[in-house]
């Protein structure tokens, strides 16, 4: 059985209904290191609104949790996959893609790694001929740089490839 | 009074003349078509993406061009509707019960002029309304102080749980998890750093809306429509010729309920801020059909079924920018983002807009005018470009949102920890949404949260620190009473089952 067909509504509802009730009091927790009190004399604490919308967001998830076991919500009776799993190949690679690219951003800068991220992107996903793919993957940074750079003035990450940009500016300015 | 409005909607229409203004108010139309049309994105994704270019431009140019492209896809998320069956945007589901029955029958094109006359009519009545309503609304919303704000946003908060129709929990869930990450970053009375996770300096400086807003809208629906197309739409044939518009014309002639019911419906539904364009283009399908002589010809291909919501979803989105302005509360989604950028752009939403900057409010009001006949006309004149459009495979389309997407989420603080959040927003907004979790209320929680908390503690100074500013009738009056419909409005669903329970009985 595949992770597709395990992981089903029902059981998702669950864990991300736990999960959010652990997250909801991990940020009690930590709005909790600002004083939460609230007095007349000298109003409210850093933390005093954190901490009760946090306490709100736990109650909510706990009702959530409450309504999956009375089996009072839709998603609680739904033993169909969260997601089928062509669906999941398109989420999955999709989303992975866009992690390698932020990452990739830090270290490559922006406009080498969209121009990556394009041509692999359209190679798995599209039935474009290679040119037309090595074209959109060159033109779309191109138009990125030119707009942001040059149109907005707002340079964008350009990691190490920053050096090979100076004589492009040197032209620009 | 009346003289003044006109002359100030005269000012407002010269300055959406202004050369700089008139060609984004065009671009801004033709964006908006796109992007409604494009199945997966819709007004809110359009301008939740779009917001960060607008830098560029003065605030008054950007909010025309913002508004055209709300405008726009009001009309464009008809064309996927109609011809591929896909809803461009949830404010165009209920166009396709009849919409794609007239394309299926051949009759494609009766389908998009009745959309697109139903989308202008509508537009045109609801602009009307807008002028009358807002400076007598902004009049009052002037005299509001701290107390008075407050309460308005609490109301905000309380429609979606009142009228949302989502899940209890998920819906208080999704405005306090938007609340708590607004308050991230500096307190601004006490200066203490707030929720600043693994001591990451990124936190500093708040959550910038668009980081949240882009990554649901943006990221999140992208993911959503990649799993429910797959990349896969089958289009309808579409012959265009005079011949054929002019006969779907002529069809419209009986539709004249439809337009009426839903352009004045669609205006005042799409006031409240849970509502919106897309409750309110149901709801108008749904009286025109039960009031229909033929009601059960609807769901079969009626141009009357195209016309209600049509004409309703374009109402409730110039409905839904009468609080954006007057009161600084956001009718839709889109507002929300739209009332943000105005925060972006140095401006304070609210009355005072309109003693302030009456050029920003009259040319914006102007340009609705305007935007409303340059999308009739763009939208029948390139109904064949559009149909080219919509052949793009979504493989091309989406690695092209995700750039912007990016680029979108970097550009306003330029920082490569909003972009990490943006993902994580994206992701965890498509798998909450798979879960039945509205994201709407998060996103116009952020961008309230800041002004309800200084608005909260500006009050509790007032009355040294007593909530009982908020719900004594002598003290504050107006506060008082908007507290208490919004109360209402949190109890409304507990009154549900009872009403429901006492009525089963008695029947």
């Amino acid at each position: 059985m595949s992770i597709t067909n395990k992981l089903t509504v029902k059981r998702a509802e669950i864990i991300i209904a736990v999960f959010l009730a652990l997250c909801s009091a991990a940020l009690m927790y930590k709005s909790a290191q600002n004083r939460i009190t609230w007095n007349t004399e000298d109003n409210m604490g850093a933390g005093f609104l954190p901490f009760y919308l946090s306490l709100g967001m736990l109650i909510c998830t706990v009702l959530t949790i409450i309504k999956f076991i009375l089996k009072k919500s839709p998603q609680s009776k739904d033993d169909s996959p969260f997601i089928d799993a062509e669906a999941f190949k398109y989420v999955f690679v999709t989303a992975g893609s866009l992690i390698v690219l932020v990452f990739a951003i830090g270290f490559l800068g922006i406009y080498f790694s969209l121009v990556f991220f394009l041509a692999f992107y359209l190679r798995y996903f599209s039935d474009k001929s290679k040119l037309f793919i090595s074209i959109f993957s060159i033109i779309t940074p191109v138009l990125t740089f030119l707009f942001f750079e040059w149109l907005l003035k707002i340079p964008l990450p350009q990691g190490i490839s920053e050096p090979l940009f100076y004589p492009v500016y040197d032209f620009m300015y | 009074m009346e003289m003044d409005v006109f002359h100030l909607l005269l000012d407002g229409i010269f300055t959406a003349f202004q050369p700089l203004n008139l060609g984004l108010l065009i671009f801004g139309c033709l964006v908006g078509l796109f992007v409604g049309a494009m199945p997966g994105l819709g007004s809110v994704n359009g301008v939740a993406i779009l917001i960060p270019i607008t830098f560029i431009v003065p605030p008054t140019a950007a909010i025309i061009f913002l508004a055209a492209v709300y405008y726009g896809a009001m009309y464009g998320g008809a064309i996927s509707s109609v011809m591929l069956g896909i809803p461009g945007a949830s404010t165009a589901v209920a166009t396709v019960f009849d919409g794609r029955p007239l394309a299926v029958k051949g009759e494609a094109m009766t389908a998009l002029t009745a959309a697109a006359v139903g989308s202008f009519v509508g537009g045109t009545v609801s602009v009307v309304l807008f002028t009358l309503f807002a400076p007598p609304l902004a009049e009052v919303a002037l005299r509001f102080n701290a107390p008075e704000t407050f309460a308005l946003m609490v109301m905000a908060f309380a429609t979606f749980v009142g009228l949302g129709g989502d899940d209890i929990p998920k819906t208080i869930f999704s405005i306090l998890i938007g609340l708590v990450l607004s308050t991230i970053g500096l307190d601004l009375i006490t200066g203490k750093p707030r929720l600043i996770f693994f001591g990451l300096p990124g936190f500093l400086h708040g959550i910038n809306f668009l980081v949240l807003a882009i990554g649901i809208y943006g990221i999140g629906e992208m993911l959503w429509t990649l799993e429910e197309t797959k990349g896969k739409v089958q289009m309808s044939k579409l012959s265009v010729n005079m011949a054929e518009m002019f006969k779907a014309l002529r069809a419209l002639k009986k539709t004249f309920m439809a337009m009426n019911i839903g352009s004045f419906l669609g205006f005042f539904v799409g006031i409240l801020p849970a509502a919106g364009a897309t409750p309110a283009s149901l709801m108008a399908y749904g009286i025109t059909k039960q009031l229909s002589k033929n009601s059960q010809d609807f769901g079969q291909g009626v141009p009357a079924g195209v016309v209600a919501p049509e004409c309703a979803n374009n109402s409730a989105s110039t409905g839904s920018m009468l609080p954006m302005l007057t009161l600084g509360i956001p009718g839709s989604p889109t507002t929300a983002i739209l009332l943000g950028g105005m925060i972006l752009w140095g401006l304070t939403p609210g009355p005072l807009l309109f003693t302030q900057e009456p050029e920003f409010v009259w040319g914006l009001i102007g340009s609705l005018y305007i935007a409303n006949f340059f999308t009739l006309i763009l939208n029948i004149a390139l109904i064949p470009a559009f149909l080219m459009v919509l052949r793009i495979p979504f493989a091309i389309l989406a690695p092209v949102i995700f750039v912007l997407c990016v680029t979108g989420g970097y550009a306003p603080t330029q920082s490569i920890h909003d972009v990490w959040l943006m993902l994580l927003f994206g992701f965890f907004g498509y798998i909450l949404r798979k879960l039945d979790y509205p994201v709407a209320p998060a996103v116009l929680s952020i961008v309230l949260g800041p002004l309800a908390e200084n608005a909260l503690r500006q009050s509790l100074i007032l009355s040294d620190g007593s909530m009982g500013i908020f719900f004594d009738f002598s003290l504050k009056p107006i506060a008082a009473v908007i507290m208490y419909i919004a109360i209402v409005l949190i109890l409304m669903p507990a009154f549900g089952p009872i009403y429901r329970k006492i009525f089963k009985k008695t029947s």
